[in-house]
């Protein structure tokens, strides 16, 4: 290819748009069910299969901790894993804006490439699609992944109960602050690098320990915070955290602190919410300890019978507090 | 928490003195003290009231609708703190301008607005110059340092206000004031001491939780006592004399003027506006704004529940209507506003 | 109303301060205060330091609960 950029051209479906396939994707996506036909042909055998789909537009494209192809695998993988399913096969679909840098998208697919090995899901079908100047934000990704789930797994927002113990699995909201801070719109420099990563290999260790897990959610946007109020409304229960309990990197809390935001309604992108019954959590949060995407996992509150729909928060003080319905977009608060 | 908190916590817990209405002026205090839960720790006889001290929530319905008239009509960008973005104007908020074409950039401070316009000479940059005696200051610079440099393409649009004749339009509304930290840490503590000797008790508070519940016991343990009380409970940022040089930067840059307060109506000299030195740098005259008049919503009482008049729940829109995520008033807008308090960490 | 940010100074140039939170780093204006030196602490508000305090509110807290008592 002697163009360093991507070109119309590459979109038109002719001469080019194969060699950008060839060059690009298929030497990244290789594996014996990537197609050139027009659709991948897949034996998934018996049992429950789980699917998912995403859309990435993440601006900046490139991260401290990632870049949107990275995180364009994690995402669907950690849908799947979050249903007890093994990611088996993914599909993917670029929408990539003219005069894209074509060593950068040489990147991303390198990145796919590595975290879909990790996990040992494979791409078997990809689109691509080029949009004028102006029509996209560089780089658009959607993938979309089928998994097998495990036989003993069954998990659901809707299955915790009064008296389980809440896990996350590690320090909250570093996605989105990584984002703010690359994005440079308030000046503010801090160490911190995302949290993005594929967590199959979490999921699957929990099940050496117990079967009895009840929910597990990964905290996209809108962070902990919100995936913990989807969870107390879908199974009617309230949840209690305690505060000094939640596990948050002090340069986020620093970089939150500067900003007037809540760490807990940052989006994570490596980060698991589990809800387990009491007596199962700590041999959990144990094991979870030993994973190297879960080395800071920690049991921040319980589910509780009152309060059902609510967050509530036990403070520093010894009062409890609500914690602030999620809604709407994150605004510094200055004054 | 440390021995000395717990001990504050004790006294505020075990209280049983005659009844009080303790007055938070600042929104950040109301903010905190509901992050914290510290109003569940009060016994029945102790009531917080939230007062008129968050910039956003005592912003009138028209200085949107001034601003929303930059950005559509001159074409300006709208710099702003972040909370300013949902307030609701007479027909929408910054965010609903944003949607019909207005470009409008939360910044974390008025010097970066000044850093925009160095790097976008082509654009017009204006800073939505709220806040008070804290906040102030930051504007003034920013002004200045636009001065100096010989910008063109920066100005603020004004609705600076200062605390004292709010006191007086206060007096009465509670037995003790927790006086806003940052406020004094500009202003000083003078103004205080004149409220004591008017018969006015307060303490200057600062933020965190030991900082709260050690202010809160103060007034608690001096109340008993019955005598007018002033104490600085803020020592390690609030020093008597304030910060001098602010008050100078503002005096060269500003002057006192009557504003509207959301809920208060016009507050005569409680207002700070541009000296003619600097009408460059003023929105309204650079480009000849014609005069806007706000008309807010009937039925929201955030004027009432900035006096401490009414609750939030009182309120017939409170939490139907009026939510978060569509405020009919501003104090539903800010995390600091009463409304938003209440409905965010209320009820449990 | 007045979010404010206690922080360390890291340097100072012509006004203006490096300032450090907890790891979250920004320059912010030094013009309001006098002689302020890197290791001082600030409070900051909007961009600009704001009055040079001491680090701990748990002395503070201290010193101020034994006046009272």
């Amino acid at each position: 290819m002697a163009e360093k950029t991507v070109t119309l051209a590459h979109g038109a479906g002719g001469k080019q748009t194969s060699e950008l396939i060839d060059q690009v994707f298929k030497a990244h996506f290789s594996n014996p069910q990537f197609t050139a036909d027009d659709a991948a042909v897949l034996n998934m055998g018996e049992g429950r299969l789980a699917m998912s789909t995403d859309g990435f537009i993440v601006s900046p494209f490139e991260f401290n901790g990632g870049n949107i192809g990275k995180l364009s695998i994690c995402g669907t993988v950690n849908d799947l894993s979050c249903m007890g399913a093994k990611p088996l096969y993914m599909t993917c679909a670029f929408v990539i804006e003219e005069g894209f840098p074509l060593d950068k998208l040489e990147e991303i697919a390198a990145s796919m490439e590595k975290t879909a090995n990790e996990v040992g899901v494979k791409i078997v079908a990809g689109d691509t699609k080029v949009a004028g100047k102006g029509q996209v934000d560089k780089i658009f990704i959607t993938t979309t992944g089928i998994g097998k789930i495990m036989d003993n797994a069954d998990t659901s927002g809707t299955y915790a109960k009064p008296g389980d113990a809440v896990i996350v699995t590690g320090d909250v909201g570093r996605h989105g602050c990584t984002i703010l801070l690359a994005r440079d719109e308030y000046g503010i420099d801090a160490d911190v690098d995302s949290d993005c990563a594929p967590l199959w290999g979490t999921v699957e260790s929990l099940y050496t320990v117990t079967n009895e897990i009840h929910t597990i959610r990964d905290a996209t946007r809108g962070g902990v915070g919100t995936v913990l109020y989807e969870i107390a409304e879908q199974s009617g229960v309230g949840v209690r955290l305690n505060a000094a309990d939640i596990p948050v990197d002090p340069a986020v809390k620093g970089v939150c602190g500067m900003l007037g935001l809540e760490p807990l309604y940052l989006a994570c992108e490596g980060r698991l919410v589990i809800i387990a019954p009491k007596d199962k959590a700590p041999a959990l949060v144990e094991k979870l300890r030993e994973g190297k995407y879960s080395k800071n996992a920690a049991i921040i509150g319980e589910i509780t019978a009152d309060n059902a729909g609510r967050v509530v928060m036990e403070t520093e003080i010894g009062a409890q507090t609500m914690l602030p319905q999620p809604g709407g977009e994150l605004l510094p608060r200055i004054c | 928490m440390n021995e000395q908190a717990k001990k504050a916590r004790d006294i505020i817990t075990n209280y049983k003195g005659r009844p009080l209405r303790i007055m938070e002026v600042c929104g950040t205090h109301t903010h905190e003290i509901f992050r914290l839960g510290l109003r569940k720790l009060l016994p029945e006889n102790v009531e917080l009231i939230s007062g008129p001290g968050c910039p956003v929530c005592v912003t009138p319905v028209g200085f949107i609708d001034e601003a929303i008239w930059l950005a559509l009509e001159k074409g300006c960008i709208i710099t702003t703190f972040g909370d300013l973005i949902r307030v609701p104007g007479t027909e929408m908020p910054l965010a609903g301008a944003r949607a019909k074409g207005a470009q409008v950039r939360p910044v974390y401070s008025p010097l970066d607005a000044v850093e925009m316009a160095r790097q976008n000479p082509d654009e017009q940059i204006v800073f939505l110059a709220v806040g008070f005696e804290t906040t102030t200051p930051s504007a003034c610079l920013a002004v200045e340092t636009a001065k100096k440099e010989g910008l063109k393409n920066f100005s603020l649009l004004t609705a600076n206000k200062t605390m004292p004749n709010a006191y007086n339009a206060l007096e009465g509304s509670a037995d003790a004031f927790l006086y806003p930290g940052h406020v004094n840490a500009i202003a000083g503590t003078e103004i205080c001491e004149e409220l004591k000797k008017r018969g006015v008790s307060g303490v200057v508070a600062g933020f965190t939780a030991s900082e709260l519940l050690t202010a809160l016991a103060v007034i608690l343990v001096n109340a008993e006592k019955g005598e007018p009380f002033f104490v600085n409970c803020y020592p390690r940022v609030v020093k008597a004399e304030g910060n001098p040089s602010a008050r100078e930067l503002v005096k060269r840059v500003m002057e006192p003027c009557d504003t509207e307060w959301r809920g208060l109506g016009v507050i005569p000299m409680s207002g700070m506006k541009l000296r003619d030195e600097f009408a460059e740098f003023d929105a309204r005259k650079k480009f000849g704004m014609p005069k806007i008049t706000g008309k807010p919503n009937p039925a929201c009482r955030c004027g009432e529940v900035l006096q401490g008049k009414c609750k939030p729940s009182d309120c017939k829109v409170f939490g139907k209507v009026c939510t978060p995520e569509h405020p009919v008033g501003a104090c539903m807008v800010s995390d600091e506003g009463a409304c938003a308090a209440y409905y965010q960490y209320g009820g449990v | 109303m007045c979010v404010g940010l206690s922080a360390k100074v890291v340097s100072v140039k012509d006004g203006t301060a490096l300032i450090d939170a907890n790891g979250a780093k920004r320059e912010v204006s030094a013009d309001l205060l006098e002689e302020l030196e890197p290791g001082d602490y600030v409070m900051v508000h909007a961009g600009v330091a704001i009055a040079k305090i001491t680090e701990s509110d748990e002395d503070e807290a201290n010193d101020v609960m034994e006046n009272l008592l």
